[in-house]
């Protein structure tokens, strides 16, 4: 798994961090029960402030990512969500509203709006699935 | 929750060599655990302010409290609480690396052999070569390891890596973020002057931009990187001649324009969008450039 912090996206850096680790676990970059870098380690080599990661990490915590086993590390969880069904659509809602509302400033009609987000779903599935693959052939 | 009492508190600071004013009307607090950049072009006041945090230079104005103390009533107690990098550093050359250091820890209550082991490993220091012939680099890795091995409450770092090379530049920072933030994280606080500011960007929690001797600027990292837009938009044929509210700097050339906003991004973007571009992005601005357009856009006010 690699980070990088692009300081001309105007997202603050931690929610940076978040977003990239989700996406890693989406994809398969990080596996179950993985361990993920220490916070000192991680925070050297982005060249951001350790407290950074640190709360980057604790909104993972929070969100139901990853879990902190005391003395060994942060690991990635078993994809459960603590939130209860309808607040997760709810959340994602949200996030398909900005990207519908990003979509007419682009000038992104509805159907090739749709055709985009299987293509992205099936892309990110199969980088999912060949990461799994290899993990498992690694055992 | 109320908020901890700041590690640095500065209020209405005024200091002038003879009747030259190099810092005036200044005020910024620091919090724990908190990096705070001191920004400003060469000149700006920002050594002098550091000067006057560690009672080096007596303030002709206003009030410093360190730790909730003033420097100048119980300076023995705030340096004991502080470790400050100047930009020369400067030792005894017929000392080794290690009497320098052994030399330094004698005034220090409080020092950590096995951080100074691994920051002397990690830098490659020979312990027995004589503090005269190390390099500019070299010293300031020297006055690191020293600032750094007390494991202080804040560090003062005042254009710490101005003159080095890239690597070492790169190391200062990791040791930084590393060596120093790990060990207490929530009450490891840091000012650091600087005007290489994209190397510190991601340290960086708050800023203060200083010109003159005066706080132009004070904002968070990621507010200032949420506000500060470059907005570019390229259009069929001749861009348009309209005036942008809230544009802090409008650039024409042809076809494109673009234009830094210091918080009417949203606004700008839709008068743009109105206009029918080709193309329209925009794009945060970095700390860096942030700083740019605040003292360019701040000249040009004082020239018209």
């Amino acid at each position: 798994m690699l980070l990088q912090i692009n300081y001309k996206s105007g997202k603050p850096v931690y929610l940076q961090v978040v977003d990239q680790i989700k996406a890693a676990a989406a994809s398969g970059a990080v596996q179950v029960g993985e361990p993920l870098p220490s916070i000192r380690p991680l925070a050297e080599e982005l060249r951001v402030n350790r407290n950074t990661v640190a709360k980057a990490y604790t909104e993972l915590e929070s969100q139901g990512v990853i879990e902190t086993v005391p003395g060994k590390g942060c690991f990635l969880k078993p994809n459960q969500s603590p939130l209860k069904k309808d607040i997760r659509r709810k959340l994602l809602i949200e996030e398909i509203d900005q990207a519908v509302v990003q979509a007419h400033h682009l000038q992104v009609p509805a159907e090739e709006f749709l055709e985009l987000v299987q293509e992205r779903l099936q892309a990110i599935g199969e980088l999912k699935r060949s990461s799994d693959q290899a993990a498992k052939e690694a055992l | 929750m109320n908020e901890p009492a700041p590690v640095i508190e500065i209020n209405g600071l005024g200091y002038a060599y003879g009747s030259a004013d190099a810092v005036h009307d200044l005020s910024l607090s620091v919090q724990p655990g908190r990096c705070y950049g001191l920004f400003g072009r060469n000149g700006a006041g920002k050594t002098t302010t550091m000067k006057c945090l560690l009672n080096l230079l007596r303030p002709r104005g206003g009030r410093v409290r360190m730790f909730g103390l003033d420097p100048a009533k119980a300076e023995v107690e705030v340096k004991r609480r502080l470790a400050y990098v100047p930009d020369y550093v400067a030792f005894y050359p017929w000392m080794t690396v290690r009497e320098t250091l052994d030399y330094l820890a004698s005034f220090r209550t409080h020092w950590n052999r096995e951080t100074e082991r691994d920051l002397l490993d990690r830098f490659r220091l020979d312990a027995g070569q004589r503090a005269g012939a190390l390099s500019k680099g070299q010293r300031t890795q020297v006055a690191l390891i020293a600032a750094i091995s007390p494991e202080p409450e804040l560090l003062l770092l005042d254009e710490p890596t101005s003159g080095l090379d890239p690597i070492v530049r790169r190391e200062f920072i990791e040791t930084v973020i590393g060596a120093y933030q790990e060990g207490n994280p929530g009450k490891r606080t840091i000012l650091v002057s600087t005007h290489l500011i994209s190397e510190f960007e991601g340290l960086i929690d708050e800023f203060t931009i200083m010109d003159g001797g005066r706080n132009v600027m004070t904002l968070g990292a990621d507010a200032a990187r949420e506000r500060f837009q470059k907005i570019r938009a390229r259009f069929a044929g001749a861009a348009p001649e309209a005036g942008f509210a809230g544009a802090l700097q409008v650039r024409r050339t042809g076809r494109e324009l673009e234009l830094i906003a210091n918080g009417a991004g949203a606004q700008i973007m839709e008068q743009l969008r109105g206009l029918g571009p080709e193309s329209l992005t925009s794009e945060a601005l970095t700390l860096e450039e942030v700083f740019v357009a605040t003292l360019r856009t701040g000249s040009e006010r004082r020239l018209a």
